[in-house]
């Protein structure tokens, strides 16, 4: 039978390092086909705040690959591990070494020996870091470095006052050899070198015969004694490579990890201001110091995440070409130092997209190394800004595109649709100036014609006119409360004065339903749907009907016509969009304005089919806001 | 007053192309300016009975000539103004402009809008009883209105509202004009009431409210009262 197979846990610290624990987690788990536990184990000792934020990070990281995830309390790191590897049946446990989050573990028993004493039968892979080896860094003239440095020295001259006098040399030498060599190693050249001369006016001083005899006398011994000196020196020198590759290769992890996060962070931005939001977070995480990003506005800054480092900023014209000398000279990593802030030139591979400011906390400034990091940040930002400048000219482009094509199917529209009145008015016009006698029917007929072709040509213009200014948003919607009565008297009014009386039934709330809307454009939207009802049903009963329900009030303009066919129930709200058998005269606009005008009122417009036949246009607009008081004694 | 004379100031020569003759062929005396300068010019020597004033003129704000026309002169006048500027419409009635016309209209709407112009409003303190085609029929005097015969109870404030609205003679109220007559100064800025009131008038005045013949909605204006509405 087959079981499922068990998880692989990782134990997780804060430490840059454990994003390779996570990716050997993630790799591991797939391979076996297995889930994963990511674990963090807090100890409750004292815990940095950076850390608990790192530490969320990489959790978050390692959910993001699939891990699970768990945070246990325990009293050390072994027992929480073990108790969490015992209760997942976990098939592996990765863990890494790390000599200053966890000290005991260079003192022979680390917490994968504790695992194994606690009797764990799971496979336990310790991450070996061979950079982290490497400790913490001792250097300094401070006063504990020149005590140990003085002490050191103190105590081989005294082993060496033990060794008989004469012939002593081979004995003591290697002794202060070591002791040098130890100096260096611990607490650098400075001291070493004095250490060395140390040495050698102690060894003439105190230990060559006759004792307390004057040095130059012995001046071969001395020489030996410096070349000593020189190769203890050599020694230390390799041995501080050795360190200084192991610490570049961890500060290279920590670069790649944190650039990595910056990176994944980054792509998720959608705006400059969420791209400055996460790089300020950041590097405020990484490096320990304030940033902002700054964009030029006019003569002036824009920071981002406000406000500004620095309010007293040269202008962009003055201070931009200044960041771009110090790229120009080759010279990358040195920032300019304006004020107590540092600026670099966010720039991707085009232009400079920006400023990126830090304001150290302490005035010491960074440590050297971090300029380089910082740097590569810089790249990683303008890159982020840059790929949303290209998305927004590529949108741009579309909307212009977008526009063209509009341009295009207005002229389309408009060549035909305007230029059928013009040629009847123009026939007409042209019949009625014929000279001779024309019969007063066809005078009148022709009279006719012009008028009726001329209002076309006015509708329609009035339309694209209230079209265009409804997209641009020059129309400003003038929103009052008033009654929904009121506005449906006007449109009728205003369509049965010039048509006569119309087959509306017209079925409003008992009461009066007041609404907030502009009464100009929503009397236009009752216009348009009342006179596509008629296009489209000539003769045929209208159906007119409001109701209203919390927070929104809905109306009802529906027809008996043939109704909208399936799958056309949006593109009829389309400009210039005409069903196949519309009937002559429309252009394809008087939904288009209705749906704009809605919108613009906050509401939303669509078309149903109706039962019996025909269509049902439908809006509604948000009773937003309080409906003002009806005055005393109304109602 | 047998053919009053009007002015049109209109700097469209279309317009006045079809302005002139309509007018001329009923019986009006037509001038006409192509300027602001010249109409303020012609108005002033020769004192017309009507000035028609394009809002949109070349030279002048056209809300500048109907404030110099009005520093002398009460007589009606009608602007004409393009569609969707009921702002500056509104704003040129309330600086004392009397209608206005909406382009394009038809010489029909023409030649009603200048025959309601040139009626004079009824001042406040002439009360002789009024009585409107379409059957009712409001005595100012006795402050009695009724329909059909049958006297129509009114609130004091409708009574208000209905009687600013007979006294225009057919003319557009603004909104604020009949704020400020109906409910005095410190009305303003309740428009709604307004509509309101207006709701009660054609709920007990009007034979379909959402058909109204007589209280007719001006949107985003005001109101007039149609005083030619055919009998129902």
């Amino acid at each position: 039978m087959e079981t499922a197979p068990r998880p692989i846990l990782v134990a997780l610290g804060a430490e840059a390092r454990a994003l390779r624990l996570i990716q050997a987690g993630f790799r591991l788990a797939r391979k076996r086909s297995a889930p994963w536990i990511a674990v963090h184990v807090e100890t409750g000792g004292a815990q940095l705040a950076e850390d608990g934020e790192q530490v969320q990070v990489w959790l978050q990281e390692a959910q993001r690959l699939g891990a699970e995830v768990r945070v246990i309390q325990a009293p050390t790191l072994a027992q929480g591990l073990s108790e969490a590897t015992r209760s997942s049946h976990a098939q592996a446990l990765l863990l890494g070494r790390s000599r200053d989050r966890w000290p005991w573990a260079r003192v022979g028993h680390s917490t994968a020996d504790e695992l194994q004493r606690r009797g764990l039968d799971t496979y336990i892979e310790v991450l070996d870091d061979r950079s982290d080896s490497a400790g913490p860094e001792h250097r300094g003239t401070g006063f504990g470095a020149m005590v140990g440095t003085l002490s050191v020295l103190a105590a081989c001259s005294g082993l060496a006052w033990l060794v008989p006098r004469e012939g002593n040399i081979a004995l003591v030498l290697p002794v202060y050899l070591a002791a040098v060599a130890f100096i260096a190693h611990r607490w650098g050249q400075g001291l070493a070198v004095l250490a060395a001369v140390l040495a050698t006016l102690l060894y003439n001083f105190l230990l060559e015969t006759p004792r307390f005899s004057d040095a130059a006398a012995h001046w071969p011994n001395l020489l030996f004694f410096l070349a000593m000196l020189l190769a203890a020196q050599a020694v230390v020198g390799l041995l501080h490579r050795l360190r200084d590759q192991a610490r570049e290769v961890q500060r290279r992890e920590v670069h790649t990890a944190s650039l990595y996060l910056l990176g994944r962070e980054l792509a998720r931005s959608l705006t400059p201001r969420q791209v400055a939001d996460s790089a300020a977070e950041h590097i405020r995480r990484v490096f320990k110091v304030e940033a902002c990003l700054l964009f030029p506005e006019g003569s002036g800054w824009r920071a981002l995440p406000p406000p500004s480092l620095d309010p007293g900023l040269p202008p962009p014209e003055d201070l931009l070409p200044r960041l771009d000398v110090g790229e120009r000279l080759g010279d990358p990593l040195e920032p300019l130092s304006l004020g107590r802030t540092y600026c670099l030139s966010l720039t991707g591979t085009d232009r400079s997209e920006g400023v990126l400011q830090v304001l150290p906390r302490e005035t010491l400034g960074l440590p050297p190394g971090t300029w380089e990091l910082l740097k590569a940040f810089a790249v990683q930002i303008a890159l982020a800004l840059e790929r949303l400048r290209w998305l927004e000219e590529a949108r741009r482009a579309q909307v212009e595109s977008e526009t063209e094509r509009m341009r295009s199917t207005l002229l389309g529209a408009i060549g035909h649709d305007l230029r059928t009145p013009l040629a009847a008015i123009h026939g007409a016009a042209g019949s009625l100036l014929l000279p001779g006698q024309v019969p007063e029917s066809t005078r009148r007929d022709l009279l006719t014609m012009i008028q009726d072709e001329s209002e076309r040509l006015a509708h329609l213009l009035g339309n694209l006119l209230d079209l265009t200014r409804l997209e641009s948003g020059s129309i400003q919607v003038q929103k009052e409360w008033q009654p929904l009565e009121e506005v449906v008297g006007s449109a009728l009014g205003r369509m049965e004065r010039r048509q006569g009386a119309l087959p509306v039934h017209v079925d409003l709330p008992q009461g009066l339903t007041l609404a907030p809307f502009d009464a100009v454009l929503i009397e236009q939207v009752l216009v348009n749907l009342l006179t596509n009802a008629q296009r489209h049903a000539p003769g045929q009963d209208t159906d007119l009907r409001a109701w209203d329900e919390p927070g929104w009030v809905h109306l009802e303009v529906a027809d008996r016509g043939p109704g909208i066919p399936n799958g056309f129930e949006d593109r009829i709200f389309d400009k210039f969009f005409r069903l196949p058998e519309a009937p002559e005269g429309s252009v394809g606009l008087g939904l288009a304005i209705c749906r704009a005008i809605v919108q613009a009122h906050g509401g939303r417009i669509h078309v149903e089919g109706r039962p019996g036949g025909g269509s049902s246009f439908r809006f509604a607009l948000p009773l937003d806001g309080t409906p003002p008081q009806p005055p005393e004694g109304a109602l | 007053m047998s053919q009053p004379l009007i002015l049109i100031i209109e700097d469209e020569e279309a317009l006045r192309r079809f302005l002139i003759p309509t007018l001329s062929g009923q019986k009006y005396q037509v001038l006409s300016a192509a300027t602001a300068a010249e109409g303020l010019a012609m108005a002033r020597s020769h004192n017309p009975d009507l000035v028609l004033l394009d809002l949109g003129l070349p030279d002048m704000d056209g809300m500048a000539v109907l404030k110099g026309i009005r520093s002398w002169s009460r007589k009606p006048v009608v602007i004409l103004s393009a569609r969707n500027q009921e702002r500056d419409k509104v704003r040129a009635l309330d600086q004392g402009a009397d209608d206005y016309l909406a382009k394009p209209f038809g010489a029909a709407e023409l030649l009603a809008r200048i025959r309601v112009a040139l009626r004079h409003t009824i001042p406040a303190d002439v009360a002789e009883p009024v009585v409107f085609s379409g059957g009712f029929r409001i005595d100012l005097e006795r402050r009695e209105v009724s329909l059909g015969g049958r006297i129509v109870k009114l609130t004091a404030l409708e009574y208000r509202l209905l009687e600013a609205l007979v006294r225009r003679n057919g003319k557009v109220a603004t909104h604020s004009q009949l704020l400020a007559e109906v409910w005095g100064p410190g009305g303003e800025g309740n428009t709604h009431y307004l509509r309101i009131y207006m709701a009660m008038l054609r709920r007990k005045l009007e034979a379909d409210p959402t058909r109204p013949r007589h209280f007719i909605t001006e949107p985003n204006v005001g109101y007039r009262l149609n005083l030619d509405a055919p009998t129902p």
